[in-house]
């Protein structure tokens, strides 16, 4: 009962701050350091906000403050755009959907509990932005979505639906079809999957261009009969989309071979892609540059280890970058230091191995950003875009820097204190 | 038994001592002296400018440069901006059993009980899995000593080890063994699924109670047999390898360690260990252990964090696990429970929850002289005292800052790790 009372208290809250709209509300933020990202850092920076965007950014001296205004001291903070963690699955009440390996018609908004408590943590972690996207098993699995963690509906929360096709290669297909019996029971059983699904959806894309063409012409000419729309099919729909260009794939793929696959069905197909995981991709480094295919660097092999992701290393990051390799690092989602809260201590992880600051704490911010195609709103702090800001209590990659206030859309997440005496 | 095993052991180390100090330029007679470096010596105080003297792979001496003089022939190892801790003891491993999540031996599922089972009899000395070369990480991250336990499908899992990185064999590695009955309460789901007790929770607490009654018994037998004389042979019960394993746990001459998570189980552990007595309850991962840490701590139950570090109460605070239950004055272990964490980012686990508040020196405390405490050998490992094994590890800053390296580890006196004559 108790914790049923805390958990109506709660949503009354997030209603109300829901209710209340726009935030019709101009305020500063002032003091602290300001790393923007998108340009160099500020020391005692002002970042002025205006109905839930960002209206200015710049040092003290050269902003001006609009009298009255209220003002967020982050004296001695250092102030990022809100973290992007570029793919979870947070929000999911069950599993993949096991019945078929190509269930590309399916999108994850669906499947999106937006009262799932680890959309508050992850907010509090200073995580505003996520992808959510299903898990290893299908082929080609559900529709992603970029969300933010706050809102009472899923399409409060989205920022990009659909965001992506999401496609798996290796191990995770393959353990749970091949011990039914079933298609794919093999790394080239999933290839094959992903080649004859484009194959069709080639067609369909291809019929249903031309049938748009001819309504078009036949727009022009009165009498001409225009050749009718190919019947809709949910599940080629969104891969003829990925075909003409309009959805990137994220491919998620560990060993060395895996990737390969993933490169040779990108050079046969021309979509646009994003390789999720690449644990060997230092291997191929520059095989995946000279494709200019973003990488999301799954783990930094702090977790269990699996046979495809034995070869692991820290320094996956650094030389994928040094390959030229456009690098974001996402969150390991296990326990302990892997946890999800901890995504920026992944980013100090890749410092660890060689990756250079800037580049590290881009690749949870902007590079993510654009990398799930939301970088027009998220993903630094620069005017016009969502003031989505953290402020953290230090250099946000030591260990000891904690996260004192999250903003998300200039709304300040509420964050609990911690627990520190007993309970009574 | 035991004695024969202990002399075999003891004649072991000898023969190693002196194969190595034939081919290592260093004479284990020699004395060693570490000079200049900034010791945290787990023992409560921390030296800036300090020498430790190693004799005979012991510490013989620790203190600041000035008070210790160091002996004319000694060899020196310069000390001079590095910070030198204690070994680290992960209190809590599965390393060299199989690939966590994968085929592990770590588990005998054909029977909840299984007191008879013996850790060593399953490790492979190296590492086994996807990672082959888990317990050289550990150690190259400055873990030093690891407690082995059986997993935690069964109630009564069997005995754990404590274990020297040191290679070789596993009874080369050997500090102690048996060093503590492994346990799981509140985990049925393996044996649910099959309909077999305990398929409930009151179920597996009247196994273990059912087990240790018998071997209770089996002890009054033999205390019977032994009192009545060495006469008719007839009269001995017969050898019960599963009961003589609980019967060190009914004699306390063994600790018992128990793998358990909410509150209520935790509870139903330390019912179980007033009613036998326990020589010493350790309680595994215990991540409600916050809502009784008054109860723990009164009672002195010791509490091995991890992997999990934090969570979030029913208000939706923040826990700072680790943090927390010291403060509430609770014994601290943090482990990795590797490989669900890797091993070798121990350190790192104590960093999360200095993070969150845990100070500095008790952080260190829960990696090093806590858990060896916890095993029974704080009087050989976990500090730097003089009397104690010389097990250190060099880093080249702040230990918890993941960006320092560990630049050498010793155990026993002997240089087992330099960074520097690692391949690259």
């Amino acid at each position: 009962m108790k914790q049923m009372g805390a958990g109506l208290i709660l949503l009354i809250m997030m209603t109300v701050a829901a209710a209340a709209g726009n935030v019709e509300e101009t305020f500063a933020v002032c003091g602290g350091r300001v790393v923007p990202i998108a340009g160099p850092e500020i020391e005692n920076g002002v970042i002025l906000v205006e109905n839930g965007k960002i209206k200015a950014v710049g040092a003290a001296s050269e902003i001006s403050i609009p009298p009255g205004i209220p003002i967020i001291d982050a004296a001695g903070g250092w102030i990022l755009p809100g973290l992007v963690d570029s793919f979870a699955s947070a929000g999911q009440a069950g599993g993949d959907e096991i019945s078929d390996p190509v269930t590309a018609g399916l999108r994850i908004l669906d499947d999106l509990n937006p009262f799932d408590k680890r959309f508050e943590q992850t907010a509090r972690a200073g995580i505003t932005t996520l992808m959510i996207g299903p898990g290893r098993i299908n082929v080609i699995g559900a529709r992603t979505a970029v969300i933010k963690p706050r809102g009472l509906t899923a399409e409060d929360m989205v920022l990009l639906e659909p965001a992506s096709i999401k496609i798996s290669l290796g191990e995770g297909p393959k353990a749970a079809f091949g011990e039914k019996g079933r298609l794919p029971g093999t790394r080239m059983g999933s290839a094959y999957v992903v080649r004859k699904a484009l194959l069709e959806a080639a067609e369909y894309s291809q019929k249903r261009r031309q049938a748009e063409a001819e309504k078009a012409a036949a727009t022009r000419k009165k009498d001409a009969k225009p050749a009718a729309a190919p019947a809709r099919n949910l599940d080629l729909e969104p891969l003829a989309d990925l075909l003409e260009g309009k959805l990137p794939a994220f491919i998620e793929c560990h060993r060395v071979d895996d990737i390969q696959t993933a490169l040779r069905l990108v050079d046969e197909f021309g979509f646009r892609a994003v390789l999720l995981g690449a644990e060997e991709g230092w291997k191929i480094a520059g095989q995946i540059a000279g494709r200019n295919i973003p990488v999301v660097v799954g783990s930094m092999g702090t977790g269990p280890k699996r046979e495809e992701t034995k070869n692991v290393k820290l320094g996956n990051a650094a030389e994928l970058v040094k390959a030229g390799v456009k690098v974001a690092i996402g969150a390991e989602d296990a326990l302990g230091i892997g946890a999800r809260e901890e995504l920026v201590l992944s980013a100090a992880l890749a410092v660890k191995a060689g990756l250079d600051r800037p580049t590290a704490l881009r690749a949870v911010t902007l590079t993510a950003a654009e990398i799930l195609g939301v970088a027009s709103r998220v993903g630094s702090i620069e005017p016009g875009k969502d003031a989505d800001l953290v402020i953290f209590t230090g250099d946000p990659l030591h260990y000891q820097t904690r996260v004192a206030r999250v903003l998300i859309e200039g709304r300040p997440i509420p964050v609990p204190e911690q627990l520190r005496k007993p309970r009574p | 038994m035991i004695h024969r095993k202990a002399i075999s052991a003891a004649i072991t180390a000898a023969l190693i001592m002196a194969a190595a100090s034939m081919a290592h330029a260093v004479n284990e007679e020699q004395i060693q002296a570490v000079v200049g470096a900034r010791i945290l010596t787990a023992a409560g105080f921390e030296i800036d400018n300090g020498v430790i003297l190693i004799k005979e792979g012991k510490i013989a001496a620790v203190g600041a440069v000035g008070d210790i003089s160091v002996p004319a022939g000694a060899r020196i190892v310069a000390g001079a901006g590095f910070v030198v801790t204690p070994g680290l003891i992960d209190s809590h491993s599965h390393l060299g059993l199989g690939p966590s999540g994968g085929v592990t031996e770590d588990n005998e599922t054909s029977d909840p009980i299984t007191p008879q089972l013996r850790i060593i009899d399953s490790i492979h000395p190296e590492g086994v899995g996807p990672d082959q070369h888990q317990f050289r990480n550990a150690l190259a991250e400055g873990v030093t000593t690891v407690a082995a336990r059986p997993g935690s499908s069964n109630v009564i899992g069997g005995q754990s080890a404590v274990l020297k990185l040191r290679g070789g064999t596993v009874d080369d590695m050997i500090l102690r063994f048996p060093s503590d009955m492994k346990m799981a309460l509140g985990r049925k789901g393996y044996y649910a699924s099959k309909g077999v007790m305990p398929t409930t929770k009151m179920g597996a607490v009247f196994l273990a109670r059912k087990a240790l009654v018998e071997a209770e018994e089996y002890g009054k037998a033999l205390d019977r047999r032994k009192n009545a004389g060495a006469g008719d042979s007839k009269d001995a019960p017969a050898r019960d390898l599963k009961k003589e394993a609980l019967l060190k746990v009914i004699k306390r001459e063994i600790p018992v360690h128990i793998h358990v998570s909410s509150a209520d189980d935790i509870m139903t552990a330390v019912r179980l260990s007033d009613e036998f007595g326990f020589l010493r309850l350790s309680l595994g991962h215990a991540v409600e252990a916050y809502k009784v840490a008054g109860e723990l701590a009164r009672r002195g139950v010791i509490v091995v964090v991890g992997p999990q570090m934090i969570t979030y109460d029913d208000q939706g605070r923040l826990v700072n696990l680790a943090g927390y239950l010291k403060e509430k004055g609770v014994q601290v272990d943090i482990m990795t429970d590797a490989d669900v964490v890797q091993q070798a980012f121990l350190r790192c686990q104590a960093a999360v929850a200095v993070k969150y508040g845990m100070l500095p020196q008790d952080a260190l405390r829960s990696i090093t002289i806590n858990p060896a405490r916890t095993l029974g050998l704080e009087d050989r490992i976990g500090s730097i005292e003089p009397g104690k094994d010389a097990d250190l590890a060099f880093f080249d800053g702040d230990p918890f800052d993941p960006a320092s390296q560990v630049v050498m580890v010793f155990i026993d006196g002997r240089a087992v790790y330099e960074a520097e004559k690692e391949p690259k």
